[in-house]
């Protein structure tokens, strides 16, 4: 190894690190240098930008579409994290913001991990909406996958319970990730293998009790 | 889509995440999780080990996001080395699935053979790789493909290739130090 002697033994450590061939409690140690020293990170990058073109002979290989729902559903849960750090951190004067957040925050916070049903809202091909039941909470998050809004119609959400009846839950939002309480009669309801639907409705949501406009994609509830 | 074009969607989308725009998550995975999600299978050769990585993955951009820096970093590079840190730290906990079938340093199989065919890294760079990698002796490359391709450590690379594990590291520290000199030229 003479001929290594003279070089830079941390950029050989680098080196080592982005290639990967480290293991146990050197690359342990590896790693937590990296997140301190940041004239080694430096080089751990310099590294990893010299190897990342080789991943160009990667097939590229598409995961199954559950995967993107996970994703959605772990993500939507510190998404006002994400907000009211930003909305802080920012100059803007965004106090009722922040306060909002901070109000969806401790809202959200009383989720708990038990109980938890699953539905992804799907309709012509396309998942439009991932939705999160807290059955003990009565609480569902519904965060907007492909769906595109429309113009004159908004998306609204429906429970339907194996009796077959839609019961209206709530209006829903194409930008943003929308939690809204279930009532006790309908929190009931919502269990394993019921299903959610969502109709276009005109602004203000649908006035009858019932969808009015088209149902464009429901999804069934199931236990996470 | 040209690379440039996407490089700058792809940036411009992970600029936007810290700010909790989820749409902009959903922007940078569609266009990158095909090519995460090889190589994370590429390392991992199992497809529910893979796809749970490539969660953890994407997780990990929601909420770290705000560490790309695009002054330093092009954003593939950047979620290319997380993605094979995360499929690494997977494979190194698990020590199942990795590829320890044997390989002769001589016999170095047709490796300028691969090209990149993706409109995700530039085809210049990956061109100019090759050349330096075509540079190095050919048990050098073939260690470094175990390496970057299969996530080998050094003794998994000892033991395939059937050197000392002293050797080994020499061999790769060598083969780096090479590679540097021919990129930086």
């Amino acid at each position: 190894m003479s001929d290594t002697l003279d070089h830079n033994e941390d950029d050989l450590l680098a080196a080592e690190l982005a290639l990967g061939v480290l293991e146990g409690a050197e690359r342990t140690t590896a790693v937590h240098r990296a997140t301190r020293d940041r004239a080694f990170a430096r080089l751990v990058e310099e590294w990893e930008q010299r190897l990342a073109p080789w991943a160009g002979e990667i097939r590229e290989v598409s995961p199954s579409p559950e995967v993107w729902d996970r994703i959605s559903s772990a993500t939507a849960r510190n998404r006002l994290w994400h907000s009211l750090n930003f909305w802080r951190g920012s100059s803007f004067a965004a106090g009722a913001f922040a306060a909002a957040c901070l109000a969806g925050l401790i809202y959200l916070g009383t989720f708990a991990p038990k109980q938890t049903l699953l539905a992804t809202i799907e309709g012509g091909g396309q998942r439009h909406f991932v939705a999160t039941i807290d059955s003990a909470r009565g609480t569902v998050a519904v965060v907007p996958a492909a769906f595109s809004g429309d113009a004159t119609r908004v998306p609204e959400l429906w429970l339907i319970p194996p009796d077959g009846r839609p019961r209206a839950v709530g209006l829903l939002r194409a930008d943003q990730t929308v939690v809204l309480t279930l009532p006790p009669e309908l929190a009931t309801l919502a269990k394993n293998n019921a299903v959610l639907a969502v109709s276009l409705e005109p602004p203000g949501g649908s006035t009858t009790g019932l969808p009015t406009g088209p149902v464009i994609a429901t999804g069934k509830l199931t236990s996470l | 889509m040209d690379i440039d074009s996407n490089r700058s969607l792809i940036a411009a989308a992970l600029n936007r995440i810290p700010a909790g725009d989820r749409p902009a998550l959903q922007t940078v995975y569609r266009l990158t999780s095909a090519k995460l999600f090889g190589v994370c299978l590429r390392i991992l050769g199992e497809r529910a080990e893979a796809e749970d990585v490539l969660q953890e993955v994407y997780v990990t951009v929601w909420r770290k996001a705000a560490d790309f820096d695009a002054n330093r970093s092009s954003p593939m590079t950047w979620l290319i080395a997380l993605a094979r840190n995360r499929s690494i730290d997977r494979l190194r906990a698990t020590r199942a699935n990795r590829n320890m079938s044997p390989i002769e340093g001589a016999t170095d199989v047709a490796d300028t053979a691969a090209s990149a065919d993706t409109a995700l890294e530039s085809l210049q760079e990956h061109a100019r790789l090759h050349g330096c990698l075509d540079g190095l002796a050919s048990h050098e490359r073939v260690a470094l493909r175990g390496a970057f391709f299969d996530g080998n450590t050094y003794d998994d690379l000892a033991k395939r290739m059937n050197v000392p594990l002293g050797t080994m590291k020499s061999w790769i520290r060598r083969a780096m130090i090479k590679l540097k000199a021919c990129l930086e030229q």
